[in-house]
């Protein structure tokens, strides 16, 4: 095929082969994705990543949520290991819903918490607690919850293993975001260049 | 970008008569006071099989619209245009990434949508189809094509099914990036060399026509939007986000002494409204049913990258994992 990109020809494509369906391939996994935008604020869900394993899906995370803008840390999850309450509208708090004790067996371990406060927002990391299970968790949380201000309409609650933190030493993947100033509009001044020229167009 | 449901066919508008009234009611209700839909929602099927339609071929725009741009990247003059080019594309493909995630969330898996681009059974945005012969022409498209995509994303990110308006507003971000960058080339070309001039005008009377076509046909001939208007799927019209397309950038073509191959182009100061000669549309029709200079390139580059990286794919394919739906 003969291209105007030069590493299209060379990929030497039969462009007449018959559109066939791809083979099929069982898909990978999914992964949500929180992200800090600064050290010190709340983490928040910012979408999803599908990867063969959760180390694969911090790199394509890190690549796809924080390429552009600030970042200082870093979360992923396995989809199927968030587990989801009802959500809930208007005034109504979703802690209301949620029983007042929950079977529990085992070893306590840590959970995480997010809340969604506003609908068509995100979810927000509010704190861990320690519990046999997320369902006792969220029982224990329902006291602290019940009475907020504003209305809880959804949360996450997922165990802590699960979860693959961005480290320490992971921090200096984001050293050189200030440094790529090419990725930002204000780079690309021209007022005076076009100032210049109709200037002498005028002459 | 380039979505904007515009350039794109709509579902068949039927079957709304046979979803529960209370429920519409109650759904209709809620876009109207404002708020979004939530992938947990109750939605008409209709909205469903729209919006995923919409978004699925806004992400393969995303994913087609790299490749006449990624024609320039290693002949790019100079490393700034070489770094700053490679980025936007890179941006690109990740706005493809956020939309798929997004239509995912209404039910179709990623693999259905990419077996769908590849067998052409899904459509992109039609300007993709046409070849970047010269630097001008990628200037072109940085520029003024992304342009019409971000008066198309603007309108959208108003609309009212929440993932989608979430990646939008994120991808609204990145695009100002790619505006200002493709600007900054316009006028480097526009007040150089009378050799740069003469290639930046040609690539503008070649891609005029093609970005007209970009909003899609003319309202009049335009059928079924009223009800994707009600439900905020379709903000705004095709010819309305023409007309803002004119409005905002006719004048800055015009200020670098370049002209626009339409006699007949020119503001009412009246009516507020720009007047031009219509497009060709049944160049348009043509070239979306496959029959465009790169249609054939585009699908074929695409097919043989999903084909090369099979074995990629399968030898990270780990049975730990499980392909779900995202949460949001
Ligand atoms: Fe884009
Ligand atoms: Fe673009
Ligand atoms: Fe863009």
């Amino acid at each position: 095929m003969e291209s105007l990109d030069p590493r299209v020809s060379r990929l030497n494509i039969d462009e007449n082969a018959s559109l066939s369906p791809k083979a099929p391939l069982d898909q990978f996994g999914t992964f949500e994705v929180f992200v800090q935008l600064k050290e010190g604020k709340q983490y928040k869900h910012e979408g999803a990543v599908h990867a063969p394993n959760r180390d694969m899906a911090f790199i394509f995370a890190k690549e796809q949520f924080s390429r552009r803008l600030m970042c200082s840390g870093l979360f992923v999850v396995d989809t199927r290991n968030v587990f989801v309450t009802e959500y809930t509208e208007d005034t109504v708090n979703v802690y209301e819903k949620v029983a007042d004790n929950a079977d529990a067996q085992g070893e306590a371990q840590e959970f995480e918490f997010f809340h969604l406060m506003k609908r068509g927002k995100q979810h927000e990391h509010i704190g861990s607690i320690e519990a046999q299970s997320a369902e006792q968790a969220l029982v224990m949380a329902k006291s602290e919850f019940i009475n907020s201000d504003k209305p809880i309409y959804n949360v996450w609650v997922v165990k802590t293993n699960d979860i693959l933190f961005s480290s320490e030493e992971d921090k200096v993947i984001w050293n050189t975001l200030p440094e790529k100033k090419f990725r930002d509009a204000i780079a690309y001044k021209a007022a005076d260049k076009v100032k210049a020229f109709k200037i002498r167009q005028h002459k | 970008m380039y979505g904007g449901g515009n350039t794109f066919e709509s579902a068949k508008f039927e079957g709304l008569e046979n979803e529960d009234p209370q429920k519409l009611a109650e759904f209709e209700a809620r876009i109207e006071r404002g708020e979004k839909i939530e992938p947990s929602d109750w939605m008409p099927k209709l909205y469903r099989k729209q919006l995923i339609r919409m978004i699925e071929q806004h992400a393969h725009s995303e994913i087609i619209g790299a490749l006449p741009e990624g024609t320039w990247i290693t002949r790019a003059p100079g490393f700034k245009r070489k770094l700053a080019l490679m980025a936007k594309v890179q941006d690109e493909v990740g706005h493809a990434q956020l939309l798929y995630s997004a239509a995912e969330t209404l039910g179709k898996p990623r693999e259905a949508m990419i077996d769908d681009l590849i067998t052409g059974k899904s459509k992109y945005s039609n300007i993709f189809n046409y070849p970047a012969f010269t630097w001008a022409d990628s200037c072109f498209i940085s520029w003024l094509v992304d342009a019409g995509a971000i008066v198309n994303q603007l309108a959208n990110a108003r609309g009212s099914y929440g993932p989608y308006c979430r990646a939008l507003d994120r991808i609204c971000a990145e695009e100002s990036f790619h505006l200002k960058y493709g600007h900054h080339c316009v006028i480097h070309m526009a007040t150089g060399s009378e050799k740069q001039r003469e290639m930046m005008q040609a690539a503008i009377n070649r891609w005029w026509g093609p970005m007209m076509h970009f909003f899609g046909p003319p309202d009049k001939v335009s059928v079924h939007t009223e009800v994707l208007m009600k439900w905020k799927v379709k903000m705004a019209s095709n010819d309305d986000c023409r007309n803002q397309f004119l409005d905002m950038y006719v004048p800055k073509i015009w200020e670098l002494g370049l002209t626009i191959p339409d006699p007949n182009l020119k503001k009412n100061e009246d009516t507020g409204r720009w007047e031009y000669t219509e497009p060709d549309w049944e160049e348009f029709k043509r070239v979306i049913n496959g029959d465009g200079p790169c249609n054939k390139e585009r699908l074929a580059v695409r097919r043989t990258a999903e084909e090369r990286g099979a074995w990629v794919r399968k030898a990270l394919l780990a049975p730990k994992t499980e392909y779900v739906a995202p949460l949001a």
